[in-house]
């Protein structure tokens, strides 16, 4: 397709509307008509017109009835020429679609406004870099008003993706941006952000540096978050338009690219929903899991040891680098506890789910008797907070480093590759081990890395206590009570305890498989907030 | 030469890592494990075997080890088998996936590659267990500092302890521009740990002289000097002790050194793996383990220029204090600032000092 691709987001009121647009292209629709010397291609009477470029397509997707009012307007007479569909200069072959708002590449930064006339007659406001959160609350529309509210609302029958129903795709695209939507929390979202822009406006802001920066940075990740879900609005509301063109144009090739597209959409838009779970600020980060053994000895430091080994074989599974940091074996079998570095994209967000206590029931081999036991394990997952983010300042002098070594006279006389290494911050006790590297220092870095995260975390609690907001997200990532039980004997069963969500074969579960626990407990978490309309 | 100069005078008959004639032959470094091109093929499913059979052997060591002279447990000999995995094979994290592999059946011949053969695997690791091999040997490097260094046998596995003294020549480097403009000596280098980490801290402002007798060391420090690309800075010179350095004498900015320190009636009771593994001449410091000591001791004043520093690593307690009050009495008047550094682990273990 042309490069012009063009956005415009509906607006109910048009007293103040925006619209991105490039850095250095700040343009109305005006302005880009003016610019690229178009013959007056809009319809006065029509919103949705064609615009023609040689080589290049344009549909204006049109002004909102609000601003056709305006349009009618004199100022905009230039905009009066022949109803859409009339290509008098056109190759057949070009043709685009363009909306109101015209802008000249897709990934744009920096925002326009623009005030239409009203009482001054063609007076139009451009303003720069204002912030997101209009935007967010605009709603988008086709050139004929369709929106994905509408899209859903129409309860079109949804058929399976062999079926090359247009609607059927669009309608199950909607529905899954309703989904992604409700999962980001998008009210909480959008209000947030507005909190954030009144924030950065702050002329005083930059006198606390480390709050700016955290606050822009949010601000930031916030605002291509909405970006990003916008832009797949945008585009399936741009395919139905094509596909209406096209339909009335009679261009199979050009419906039949449109129905594709819209086809590769609802693909994606799977993928979407599952990744809207995760847009917590950290989620996407790499991250540490502990898991530590309950009280019962060998029984439950064996029940430890299969955890570990769980989450081991998942996180390879996803496609994560795993290693394994520090491990305290048991004296007969299992682990007292360890620590697992997952390496990857999303392996907090996912593992975040994992928190809490996991508690196995069977008959335990460790029992001559071969009677039940019932033992538990902790999990905790830490995440590894990336270089943009603020991290805690450690000083050198805080911390006692420990090495294990076995007694004897040391030196030459001995020959061990054990070089494990603890950490202590003295000022708040918390402590890191490394053992698994192959060098002292190696592992003095790899726990001061552990120790790090650990610092980090609890920095976090402490400032989620200030900021009511995320609460109730960090409360979730503190040691919780039991989450999922695990029955080997009489039955067999995994369920968990927060969603219900049970699998009957409990070794799939322990050989990795809980994805679905994962998602189920996203899902059960998230979607129950009403939070989108 | 003489019998005061070196180890290779102590050397014993355990090891006949070279004689006389072959000390003028150039020895050829072993590339470590995790160097060597992965031209080996093997299986999936008989890597997996292999790796379970090396498990089971594993712990069935128990604390059998630790028992009889403190030497690994098999949690320890766990983790050395899967480093030594992680050096054999090419592609380290794919062994770990196969588990999904199975599940669908049909991967089961696929095939990886590994730098060593299947069949010498199995060898290796029956040398660990049975013959108590050094790991570092059977992988052919040892991780020290942030170094990774090619040993093998008739080489000295450089010890954790001795990372400390990287940490001293730091500080004082850092705390006196000329001597870390200057030329320093790392007598009785080994696998030039010593040097290379020096070398690392001086950087193209200083020079490091490391010294060996043993043509095997001479030949692995330069090996990995090279590889650290340090040539500039560090030159290996073979030798016995200060006579390779006749020509800087007086000049030395500073004097590192770890030389055979351990009592010859202790060799015999050492732990397996180094008693039976490791070059007794980089071991066996005489009868009361000083002699080398006291010969480094004795002739740092005339080698170090005024302001110089030496750090010698000893057997503990008794050599240090013995040491510093030996050059208390014969040489007070040459050094100043005499010192005690404890390891890691609290053991007192290095002798430091300046000269006047």
């Amino acid at each position: 397709m042309s490069s012009l691709i063009l956005k415009r987001p509906r607006y109910r009121s048009l007293r103040f509307c925006q619209t991105t647009c490039s850095n250095t292209h700040l343009l109305s629709p005006l302005a880009s008509i003016s610019e690229t010397q178009i013959k007056s291609p809009y319809s006065s009477n029509s919103y949705n017109s064609l615009l023609f470029i040689p080589n290049q397509k344009i549909l204006v997707s049109g002004f909102s009835s609000g601003l056709l009012e305006s349009i009618k307007d004199p100022t905009w007479s230039h905009f009066s020429g022949p109803k859409h569909g009339q290509f008098s200069d056109a190759d057949e072959k070009d043709k685009v679609l363009a909306s109101g708002f015209v802008v000249l590449k897709r990934n744009v930064s920096g925002f326009a406004s623009v005030l239409p006339p009203r009482g001054d007659k063609g007076l139009v406001y451009l303003r720069c870099s204002c912030s997101y959160s209009t935007q967010a609350a605009a709603e988008l529309s086709t050139s004929d008003g369709l929106t994905v509210d509408g899209i859903v609302a129409s309860n079109w029958t949804i058929f399976d993706e062999s079926e090359g129903d247009w609607k059927s795709h669009a309608a199950a695209i909607a529905q899954s941006i309703q989904v992604i939507k409700r999962r980001m929390q998008w009210k909480k979202l959008t209000v947030r952000l507005e909190l954030l822009a009144v924030q950065l406006d702050k002329p005083d802001l930059w006198d606390d540096p480390v709050n700016a920066g955290r606050i822009s940075r949010e601000h930031g990740s916030l605002v291509s978050k909405i970006k990003e879900v916008k832009a797949f609005e945008q585009q399936l509301l741009e395919h139905i338009d094509m596909i209406k063109l096209a339909r009335e144009e009679g261009d199979a090739e050009m419906e039949s690219e449109s129905l594709k597209a819209l086809l590769e959409m609802r693909r994606n838009s799977k993928e979407k929903e599952l990744e809207a779970l995760l847009s917590g600020e950290q989620d996407s980060c790499s991250c540490y899991i502990e898991v530590q053994a309950g009280a019962g000895g060998t029984e439950s430091m064996d029940w430890a040891k299969m955890v570990i080994e769980m989450y081991k074989s998942w996180a390879q599974r996803r496609g994560y680098k795993v290693s394994l940091v520090d491990e305290m074996p048991g004296d007969i079998a299992g682990i007292k506890r360890a620590t697992i570095k997952l390496e990857g994209e999303y392996a907090f967000g996912y593992a975040k789910a994992e928190v809490g206590v996991h508690r196995l029931v069977r008959i335990s081999p460790f029992d001559s008797g071969k009677r039940r036991h019932t033992s538990f394990a902790a999990v905790a997952v830490i995440p590894i907070l990336g270089d943009g983010s603020t991290r805690v300042q450690i000083n050198e002098s805080d911390l006692r480093i420990e090495r294990f070594r076995s007694g004897g006279p040391g030196g030459q006389h001995a020959n061990t590759t054990e070089s494990a290494v603890r950490i202590v911050h003295i000022p708040t006790g918390i402590t890191a081990t490394s053992q698994n590297e192959r060098s002292q220092h190696m592992n003095k870095a790899s726990a001061l890395e552990v120790l790090q995260s650990r610092l980090d975390q609890l920095e976090m609690t402490r400032q989620a206590q200030m900021n009511a907001q995320h609460t109730q997200s960090l409360t979730e990532i503190s040691w919780g009570n039991q989450i999922r039980t695990y029955v080997l004997h009489p039955y067999r069963m995994v369920k968990d305890l927060r969603t219900n969500y049970e699998v009957s074969d409990p070794d799939s579960v322990l050989d990795g498989e809980i994805d679905g626990f994962i998602l189920n407990y996203f899902s059960a978490c998230l979607d129950k907030e009403d939070d989108y309309p | 030469m003489n019998l005061g100069l070196g180890r290779a005078c102590l050397f014993s008959s355990c090891r006949p890592i070279f004689s006389a004639s072959a000390s003028l032959r150039t020895v050829k470094p072993q590339i470590p494990l995790f160097l060597r091109p992965p031209t080996h093929s093997a299986s999936l499913l008989d890597v997996k075997k292999w790796h379970e059979w090396a498990k089971n052997l594993t712990s069935s060591v128990g604390s059998s080890f630790v028992e009889f002279d403190n030497g690994p447990d098999s949690s320890l000999l766990c983790r050395e088998l899967n480093w030594l995995l992680e050096d054999a094979l090419e592609n380290h994290s794919s062994f770990h996936f196969p588990l999904s592999c199975e599940r669908d059946g049909s991967d089961h011949d696929e095939n990886v590659l590994l730098r060593t053969s299947l069949d010498d695997l199995y060898s290796l690791w029956k040398q660990r267990i049975e013959e108590r091999r050094p790991f570092q040997y059977i992988v052919g490097c040892e991780h020290w500092r942030d170094l990774v260094l090619s040993v093998q046998e008739g080489v000295l596995i450089p010890r954790p302890e001795t990372e400390k003294i990287i940490d001293l020549v730091g500080d004082i480097v850092s705390n006196n521009e000329e001597l870390g403009q200057g030329i320093w000596a790392d007598v009785g280098t080994g696998s030039g740990a010593i040097a290379i980490g020096i070398g690392r801290i001086l950087g193209s402002h200083g020079r490091v002289l490391a010294t060996d007798l043993s043509p095997v060391a001479v030949s692995v420090a330069s090996f990995n000097v090279q590889r650290y690309g340090l040539q500039s800075v560090i030159e290996v010179r073979q030798g016995s002790l200060f006579e390779p350095l006749k020509d800087v004498e007086g000049e030395l900015s500073g004097i590192v050194s770890n030389p055979p320190y351990i009592p010859s009636a202790h060799i015999s009771g050492l732990q397996a793996e180094v008693g039976r593994h490791e070059p007794r001449i980089a071991l066996d410091g005489g009868a009361g383990g000083m002699d080398f000591l006291l010969q480094l001791c004795n002739g740092a004043a005339a080698m170090l220029k005024p302001g110089g520093f030496f750090a010698l690593e000893t057997n503990g307690e008794e050599h240090c204090k013995f040491l510093i009050d030996h050059m208390q009495n014969n040489a007070a008047r040459s050094f100043h600032n005499l010192n005690i550094v404890n390891d890691f682990a609290g053991m007192q273990r290095f002798v430091i000092g300046f000269r006047q």
